[in-house]
């Protein structure tokens, strides 16, 4: 026993004030508005149906000859326009690296998403009643979207809840909003992963010794509690003194 | 002095109460999260599991055009060109479903049988493993497997952490990959948020209340580990006196 509770406050020394934070956060995400915090107040759902003339459409086969080998052809549609979008390296998943082109499906050439693209895109994507401000293209790490790795236009809102609208530099992809809201959340989230370097990540080593730490001293706790309860330790006061004043 | 002793002694008992009742708690957070930080995010999505392949598609034996893929199937949407196995193909949804054709014959391939399924999962498959088992899942499909991605073969193999492929039924292409790894770590994940039952929701009331009591817990741990740093003068001052008075009263 002597050792458990040695264990014991040691561990609690060096992981008290980070269980605390855990406990703070783990709370905040059980209060917080799951929508807010997502970034999406102001995000547009509504589908614009954009009408293909499909006899204008390029073959396929004559479109993928003129680029880079590619792994997919997508006819897709960008600002109502329909589009091929060519892609030659493919990632596990979108956010991961992956090399695009952007082609014109009716005149075949090659779209590159400019400031002026990229804002009718946000604009297309957002709902709020700011205008915009700054636009930026971003090379990775991207502060607000840690985990992607393809380079992206961030397009400010000046509205209420500073609003940014991300739109990835290669596809036109919007990879997501975010705004006052989320950037709060991301800060419990960060406690919450100590992930104190940002990178989207809660696989870190700082990560990895505290929970081994924190495992050794909620351990050491339940041992702890278990044998007060076995020496008698859990009685409740006034219980205790009754019976003592009926040995008396 | 005696105020500080008070909420020492006040904590210590806050302490020992409160994790009577939170105190498991605690261990299964522990646990948990020290299962889901441990083990490679990456990893636990099973990214190792398959390759990624870059087959591209070669522009030349496309003899099957997209005007005749309009004139057969006018109400084509969401229309693509890319590789099965080895083959170009198109994809493309009519009304919600979705379907597969050769680009150089124009012949339709979906949707695809288990031979034709298992031969995409040994394609996407990294392992050397052998297949253990074929099933076709239509509807109801397990919890690791998203209902959009239905109908699709799963395919699993022998090998260690039980890995299954999940490739659609319609378009062939990979829909999924899980092992144990990964069953163990939603598992996990429902324990820390003490979601016992069936949702996967993080705003539980349950979470809540215990949360709080272990905040409480937590602050009053914290004070004893303050008096063990700053006042550790104090406590054993109050101790070697207390044990000089029982000396004393031994004595008398």
């Amino acid at each position: 026993m002597p050792w458990i509770r040695k264990i014991h406050k040691w561990a609690s020394i060096i992981v008290g004030i980070q269980f605390l934070l855990w406990l703070g956060s783990g709370i905040y995400f059980n209060v917080m508005d799951h929508d807010k915090a997502a970034g999406r107040t102001y995000k547009a759902y509504s589908q614009i149906d954009v009408k293909v003339d499909t006899q204008k459409l390029l073959e396929p086969s004559t479109v993928l000859v003129q680029f880079k080998p590619s792994v997919t052809l997508t006819l897709t549609t960008l600002l109502s326009k329909p589009v091929y979008l060519l892609t030659h390296e493919q990632g596990l998943y979108k956010h991961f690296e992956n090399h695009y082109t952007l082609v014109d499906a009716y005149a075949g050439q090659q779209i590159h998403i400019d400031k002026n693209m990229a804002n009718a895109l946000a604009k297309q994507s957002y709902s709020g009643p700011g205008v915009i401000g700054v636009s930026t293209l971003l090379d990775v790490p991207i502060s607000d979207f840690p985990r992607q790795h393809n380079a992206t236009w961030q397009i400010k809102f000046d509205d209420d809840v500073e609003t940014s609208v991300y739109v990835e530099a290669g596809s036109g992809r919007i990879v997501g909003h975010s705004d006052a809201d989320r950037r709060l959340a991301d800060i419990f989230f960060m406690l919450h992963f100590m992930d104190y370097g940002n990178e989207g990540s809660f696989n870190s080593v700082q990560m990895i010794l505290f929970t081994f730490v924190a495992l050794w001293l909620s351990l050491t706790g339940i041992v702890w509690t278990v044998d007060l309860a076995f020496r008698g330790q859990y009685q409740i006061s006034w219980l205790a003194k009754k019976t003592k004043n009926r040995t008396l | 002095m005696a105020q500080s002793m008070g909420l020492l002694k006040i904590s210590r008992k806050l302490h020992k109460w409160l994790m009577l009742f939170v105190g498991v708690q605690f261990v299964i957070w522990s646990i948990t999260g020290a299962y889901m930080v441990f083990f490679d995010i990456d990893y636990i999505h099973g990214d190792s599991l398959v390759i990624n392949h870059q087959t591209k598609i070669d522009p030349n034996t496309i003899h099957y055009s997209l005007k005749s893929l309009l004139n057969d199937y006018p109400q084509a949407k969401q229309i693509s060109v890319g590789t099965f196995i080895n083959q170009n193909v198109y994809r493309f949804s009519v009304i919600g479903k979705k379907l597969m054709i050769n680009a150089t014959s124009g012949q339709l391939l979906s949707p695809i049988d288990k031979q034709t399924g298992q031969a995409a999962a040994r394609h996407y498959y990294s392992g050397a493993g052998q297949i253990s088992e074929t099933e076709l899942l239509v509807d109801n499909p397990p919890f690791e497997l998203s209902p959009r991605a239905l109908p699709a073969w799963r395919i699993n193999f022998d090998d260690f952490g039980a890995p299954s492929i999940y490739i659609s039924a319609q378009t062939g292409q990979l829909v999924g990959k899980r092992h144990e790894f990964w069953r163990l770590f939603d598992w996990m994940f429902r324990f820390h948020i003490m979601d016992y039952g069936a949702a996967e929701e993080v705003d539980n009331m349950l979470l809540f209340w215990i949360t709080l009591a272990g905040i409480l817990a937590c602050i009053f741990g914290l004070v004893l580990v303050y008096f063990r740093i700053f006042k550790r003068n104090s406590e054993t001052l109050t101790r070697s006196s207390k044990a000089a008075a029982m000396k004393k009263s031994n004595l008398s």
